[in-house]
């Protein structure tokens, strides 16, 4: 993780402390980031066959788009209803010899193959915008759900070191709605292609007509330019508010949904309500912000075209009346112009979304760079195919925060097939020495060792499907009980799955709820008691059937009962297999060879329960505690402050309270 | 980790609500009629918007006419072209204005509906017990207050404003269209209602697809919320492949079914604009004879054209409009689908609770079974526990001690007359004051990702340091806070995630004891605690708790000693009840548990009858 600096000087080979600020607040947003593009045409080229058809199609139906105002225009108003003003000169792109030949070939008037050709014209035009459609959808949708899987990947590898830091509503967004909004951008960023084509089409056709009128039309382009500009420069905050506001609202939505008990209890329902109205408030204030801008921007595109309709009829009409161009031909100009202006207005109206996409785009790529991974080792040692289970600590230093060691100069082995306990009084930094042998974090070479082999040259997957782990705050998913044991995992059956809940007696519970192995658990297990979710966290491990199987407080929910039932069960399981259990409760940790004692970081006690006891230290301290009555264990407990920090003196002074003698029988509060 | 069973569960949930298959039906559009009450509240701007709309529509409608007679002017051979160009200036200004003004307003109410909706759902969730919660699931939950009040919102945003202008559009330009060629215009009328019925039509069929759609965001987003949220167990198992298998699963099934609605509506805007172009076939053919006949002039066959756009381009959007509006009605199905869920637990105090507490308990014959459930989890309890007294419960993993103490605060509903507080009915007292004064410490410790003071003190942040540290100092956390740098305000992760277990329990145990509350209940508090910790924790409480009353749960025999009363629970009843000594006398349950619990030397045999009595 971060460097440590000990009292004594250790060799530190950490990565840098990290910044994880990015990831709470938003980045900055910048304009148009075009390589963030090309990044994502990446995951577009599997699939570069379809897209080059689908652009294909919109090319072809925007060229046929454009040929419905030529037939109208210099086809119809010109050759068949004005015939004597023809001029022969505009460029018709044959529409009109192709009418002609229409109406030689079928017989009819022109006016009538004008018909058929423009219903020709349309139909073609609508079937090939139906295959633009789902092209373009099927290959953007099968891109991003590749980018989309590809994320969860990256996800699925980040460090603990990473969840520590960041939460999961902040990222979780990147993996739904950040690809969403790029789903948005691709598929309008073909429709975009779509109008820019006729848009190029058109002002061809228009240039050869009329060169004059054409620029008055091209006029329109700078004014908008200016528009969108000012539009952009406005809004460039505004994005970033509303896009950091919708996110806190999320982030406080999916925290309070999963306290929601605590929110209740506590009463907070009116302050969160409160809360979360504010940051509810935030961005309608954000959001109404955005609308003042972009109505006035918006609106005003779509009036450039009106505008430019003026300005046509003016000038242009001057121009027909001095016979430089065709009546029809200023009539094409008129319905040319809206083709032309929409690619203007739909880039305004693509541009919330390009705008949305590109920050959402950056947050994506920035998960997926975060290089933030646990040192895998570059040859990797092969574990043997049996373990013996040899265990070795050799001057373990380790902390989670720069200068905040938590493990201080820990040493200890395990000899292949010793059960050993650590117990110790809790933020000891027990659960911190299971965390480092499964490789949660990572720590220097040449401190931790499995068969002699150091850890750190061991890939983190080989360790850890060796090693079980019950872990002190295990995960109860939504799914099925069976599920929930095997974890999908395909190495395991149900029967071993079976095997295992009989093994830590959780087979009886079990089978009386409704569907047995299939009921169905509610997410986190919110339908068992605490005491059987915890059961299922421990025969998941056991399932996996690991050959060093480590418990952290495994059983601190569990009735003595079926605490014992278990043990029986492990005590045939675990022969000749290393194990470390952790436990508060010395009942568990009965049948352990050896016991470590952690105390605030260091190893205090080391060996066997007789060895400890007869030390006379905290190990028996603990032992009296639990095991001798109230009044020895008082009177020990003040005998021994030095060896613990918490002195639990005042019990002794607690006697003489006042209480009434009825009240203390036998110790009452 | 939402699994196939699970997922098609959850569609059948849906499909309660909304008939399903291919087949939609006129019901589904009709799940819009629920958002009338909320925009009611607008109506003034809306009133205002739609008589904003319909100038709009009426200026554009003026356009062609200015188009018209320039063109005819030119024909004519007598040119006049300032006057139109000047009256589209003119009209274009007004138009602008006035439908910067609509539409913001438009959008507005979009977006303060949203907000509305947002601010309801919260506060609609937030009342919810545990039969909600095991039917919603987190991710699910927060799909529906992102993904569909989203659609909501473009619904009254744009596919509202679409229709309404649709309506004016079409009848504007048909008046303009009649006033100047009556009989084109009668030929133009007949494709309309055809194109409309078909457009209805399609956007119910779009219905289930959309609903689909929506269903599968739902459970990309529950997916990779549970997973993120069990990241360390997946990875402790070396389960990432096989997650990420299954997540791409979800992915391509979600895709797909995208992609499926993506192609219907790309077919709706396939037949929309075909069946409009009957339209400007007729103007072409019917149109243009009429100018070969003199009956109509080039200019009006020219605004024909221009008034076309005015028809056809709403017609060809309706197929977006339409797939918007169902997709609308489908968010609004998901809406108010959650928002139909009745709270199980009713806050309806009554006026003649005492003022303050006693702490005077009875449970009477409570019998309880959750929601779902094929077993009681309670059977007949009763209870009574005076005021000031100290309570213990022990069992078998999942005998229903966790159930008892919910009972009392009423996470869980219990029925009317078996909980009594004081004397009176726990439901008569109001929600909020019950909770107050009837504080339970939760077994699954769970602290929000903010400072520890905040978690500490999260029921009334308000609070000075002081009884802080004094609650801390009751949960034995005084001496590791002062370890942190940043003592109180360490920001704790997510779910405290970086805090030892121990650490974590002992802050939700200064967050219950902050409330200094009549009665105390303390469900498993310590047992990640140490026993040093936890003697020292309860020696502080004796003191604290003197004279109030206590419940606590343990699986310990050296914590429920503290008891004045200790009950041992099985199957959902009471199997055993009295003081620490007399239990020991009756040399049941309770006397076995003491015996193993404290003495660790005793023979394997003795042990092994103890177990085997134990286990029946
Ligand atoms: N992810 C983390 N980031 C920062 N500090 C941590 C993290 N996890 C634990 N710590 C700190 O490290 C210390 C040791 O924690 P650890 O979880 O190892 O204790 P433990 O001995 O298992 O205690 P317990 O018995 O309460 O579970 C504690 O002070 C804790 O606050
Ligand atoms: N929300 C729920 N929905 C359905 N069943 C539930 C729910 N919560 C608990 N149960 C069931 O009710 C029974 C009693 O649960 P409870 O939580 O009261 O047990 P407990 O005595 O507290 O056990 P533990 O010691 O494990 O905490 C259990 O069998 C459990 O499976
Ligand atoms: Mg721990
Ligand atoms: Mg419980």
């Amino acid at each position: 993780m971060s460097d440590q600096t000990y009292a004594t000087p250790v060799p530190q080979s950490s990565p840098p402390q990290r910044d994880y600020s990015a990831f709470d607040a938003d980045l900055t947003g910048q304009a148009f980031n075009f390589q963030l593009f090309a990044r994502l045409l990446r995951w577009l080229r599997p699939y570069r066959l379809t897209v080059a058809f689908s652009l294909l199609f919109i090319l072809l139906a925007a060229g046929l788009a454009v040929m419905l105002p030529v037939v109208t225009g210099l086809v119809v108003i010109d050759n068949i209803l004005r015939p004597e003003s023809v001029s022969g000169e505009e460029p018709d792109f044959g529409m009109t010899e192709l009418t002609y030949l229409i109406s030689d070939v079928s017989g009819y008037t022109p006016l009538i193959a004008a018909c058929i050709l423009y219903l020709a014209m349309v139909t073609a035009q609508a079937g090939i915008m139906y295959l633009h459609r789902i092209t373009l959808a099927s290959s953007v949708l099968k891109a991003l759900r590749d980018l989309r899987v590809d994320l969860f990947s990256t996800l699925e590898d980040k460090p603990s070191s990473f969840y520590d830091r960041v939460a999961v509503g902040r990222v979780m967004t990147r993996v739904t709605n950040d690809i969403e909004s790029l789903n948005e951008l691709l598929t309008g960023f073909g429709m975009l292609v779509g109008e820019f084509v006729p848009f190029f089409v058109a002002l061809f056709l228009m240039g050869a007509i009329s060169p004059s009128l054409t620029l008055i039309v091209l006029f329109a382009i700078p004014i908008a330019a200016v528009a969108t500009y000012f539009f952009r420069m406005a809004m460039r905050d505004i994005f970033r508010l509303i896009r950091n506001s919708v996110s806190a609202l999320n982030q406080y939505l999916q925290e309070n949904l999963i306290g929601i008990q605590v929110v209740q209890l506590s009463g907070r329902e009116g302050m969160n309500e409160e809360h979360y109205g504010r940051l509810n408030h935030d961005n309608r204030r954000f959001e109404f912000q955005a609308i003042n801008y972009e109505t006035l921007y918006h609106s005003f595109n779509e009036s450039l075209a009106s505008i430019a309709i003026g300005a046509i009829i003016w000038f242009g009409g001057g121009q027909v009346v001095q016979d430089e161009i065709t009546l029809g031909a200023m009539i094409l100009f008129i319905q040319l112009i809206t083709m032309m202006i929409m690619p203007i207005v739909g880039l305004g109206e693509q541009f919330n979304v390009l705008y949305r996409a590109m920050a959402s785009g950056e947050r994506i790529f920035q998960a997926i760079d975060w290089d933030e991974r646990l040192k895998e080792p570059e040859h990797p040692v092969e574990l043997p195919p049996r373990l013996r289970g040899e265990i070795e600590l050799r001057n373990v230093h380790f902390g989670y925060n720069k200068g905040e060691p938590v493990l201080k100069d820990v040493s200890f082995n395990i000899r292949p097939g010793e059960k050993l306990a650590i117990v110790g009084p809790t933020g000891s930094g027990k659960s911190t020495i299971i965390r480092l042998l499964a490789r949660f974090y990572d720590f220097d070479d040449d401190m931790i060792f499995l068969d002699g082999i150091d850890l750190n040259q061991i890939r983190s997957r080989d360790l850890r499907r060796r090693i079980g782990v019950v872990l002190q705050d295990f995960h109860i998913f939504s799914g099925t009980v069976r599920d929930n044991i095997m974890l999908n995992n395909p190495d395991i059956s149900p029967q071993q799955a079976e095997q295992a809940a009989r093994t830590v007696n959780a087979d009886g519970f079990i089978r009386q709820l409704a569907d047995g192995y299939d009921t169905h658990l509610a997410e986190r297990g919110q339908n068992l008691s605490q005491g059987q979710r915890q059961l299922l966290a421990f025969a998941r491990v056991l399932a996996a059937d690991p050959e060093i199987l480590v418990l952290d407080e495994a059983t601190a929910s569990i009735d003595t009962a079926t605490e014992l039932v278990i043990q029986d069960a492990l005590h045939k399981l675990t022969e000749g297999r290393s194990s470390i259990i952790i436990a508060h409760r010395l009942q568990t940790i009965q049948e352990c060879d050896r016991i470590l004692v952690l105390h605030h970081g260091v190893v205090r006690e080391f060996g066997t329960h007789e060895e400890l006891i007869k030390k006379q230290g905290i190990y028996y301290t603990l032992h009296e505690l639990q095991f001798q009555d109230g009044a020895i264990a008082a009177e020990l407990a003040g005998a021994d402050t030095e060896e613990a920090d918490s002195p639990v003196e005042q019990q002794a002074d607690d006697d003489d309270d006042g209480t009434p003698p009825s009240m203390r029988e036998p110790d009452s509060f | 980790m939402p699994n196939g069973a699970h997922r098609q569960a959850q569609s059948a949930q849906y499909a309660g609500t909304a008939p399903r298959g291919k087949q939609g039906s006129f019901r589904d559009l009709g799940h819009l009629r629920r958002l009338f009450p909320y925009i009611r509240h607008y109506r003034g701007p809306l009133v205002i918007t739609i008589i904003g709309f319909f100038l709009i529509r009426f200026f554009d409608g003026t356009v062609p006419l200015f188009i018209k007679s320039a063109v005819d002017s030119i024909t004519e051979g007598e040119p006049s072209l300032m006057l139109p160009a000047l009256g589209i200036f003119a009209v274009v200004t007004c138009r602008y204005l006035l439908f910067v003004f609509s539409r913001r307003l438009m959008r507005r109410i979009s977006i303060a509906l949203s907000y509305d909706l947002r601010k309801r759902l919260y506060r609609h969730v937030q009342k919810q017990g545990p039969s909600f919660f095991n039917k919603y699931s987190t991710g699910d939950i927060m799909s529906r207050s992102i993904n569909d009040i989203n659609l909501v919102r473009r619904l009254v945003a744009f596919a509202w404003v679409t229709i309404m202008t649709f309506v004016f559009s079409v009848s504007i330009a048909l008046i303009f269209m009649y006033s100047l060629s009556p009989s084109l215009t009668l030929f133009v009328i007949p494709p309309l209602p055809v194109v409309a019925l078909v457009a209805f039509k399609m956007s119910r069929t779009l219905f289930p697809y959309v609903r689909e759609q929506q269903i599968a965001m739902g459970q990309v987003t529950s997916y990779v919320q549970e997973n993120l949220n069990g990241i360390r167990t997946i990875q402790a198992m070396s389960q990432e492949e096989v997650e990420i298998q299954r997540f791409s699963t979800v992915s391509t099934e979600y895709a797909d079914l995208v992609f499926r609605a993506t192609r219907f509506r790309a077919m709706m805007n396939v037949v929309m604009p075909l069946m409009t172009t009957a339209l400007p076939v007729i103007i072409i053919g019917y149109g243009g004879s009429l100018v070969i006949s003199g009956e109509i002039s080039v200019g009006t066959f020219t605004a024909f054209f221009s008034y076309l756009l005015m028809l056809t381009g709403p017609v060809r959007m309706i197929g977006m409009t339409l797939s918007n509006l169902t997709t609308g009605a489908a968010g609004t199905a998901r809406l108010f689908e959650v928002l139909d869920y009745e709270p199980e637990i009713r806050d309806q105090p009554k006026a003649n609770v005492p003022a303050s507490i006693e702490g005077h308990l009875q449970i009477k014959g409570l019998s309880y079974s959750y929601p779902g459930a094929n077993r009681s989890a309670l059977e007949n309890i009763s209870i009574d526990i005076e005021a000031g007294e100290t309570i213990a419960f022990l069992g078998r993993v999942g005998c229903g001690k966790s159930t008892i103490l919910k009972s009392l605060v009423r996470l869980i509903d219990t029925p009317e007359g078996t909980v009594l507080l004081d004397g009176h009915d726990i439901r008569d007292y109001p929600l909020g004051r019950l909770r107050q004064d009837v504080t339970l410490i939760l077994q699954d410790p769970f602290l929000f990702s903010d400072t520890l003071r905040l978690n500490v003190t999260y029921d009334d942040p308000s609070r000075m340091d002081e009884p802080i540290w004094t609650a801390t100092d009751a949960a034995s956390l005084s001496a590791s806070i002062r370890e942190f740098p940043m003592q109180l305000a360490t920001i704790v992760g997510e779910r405290g995630i970086t805090l030892s277990g121990g650490q974590k329990q002992r802050a939700t145990l200064a967050r219950g004891l902050i409330r200094k509350a009549a009665v105390l209940a303390m469900d498993d508090c310590f047992s990640s605690v140490d026993t040093e910790t936890e003697e020292e924790i309860l020696a502080g409480l004796k003191r604290l708790r003197k004279g109030k009353t206590t419940l606590l749960i343990s699986h310990r025999v050296s914590t429920a000693r503290h008891a004045d009363r200790i009950f041992i629970i099985d199957g959902g009843r009471i199997v055993e009840s009295g003081s620490h000594a007399e239990l020991l006398r009756k040399g049941g349950y309770y006397a076995d548990l003491e015996a193993i619990q404290s003495n660790q030397d005793q023979d394997r045999q003795r042990k092994a009858k103890l177990l085997h009595d134990l286990v029946e």
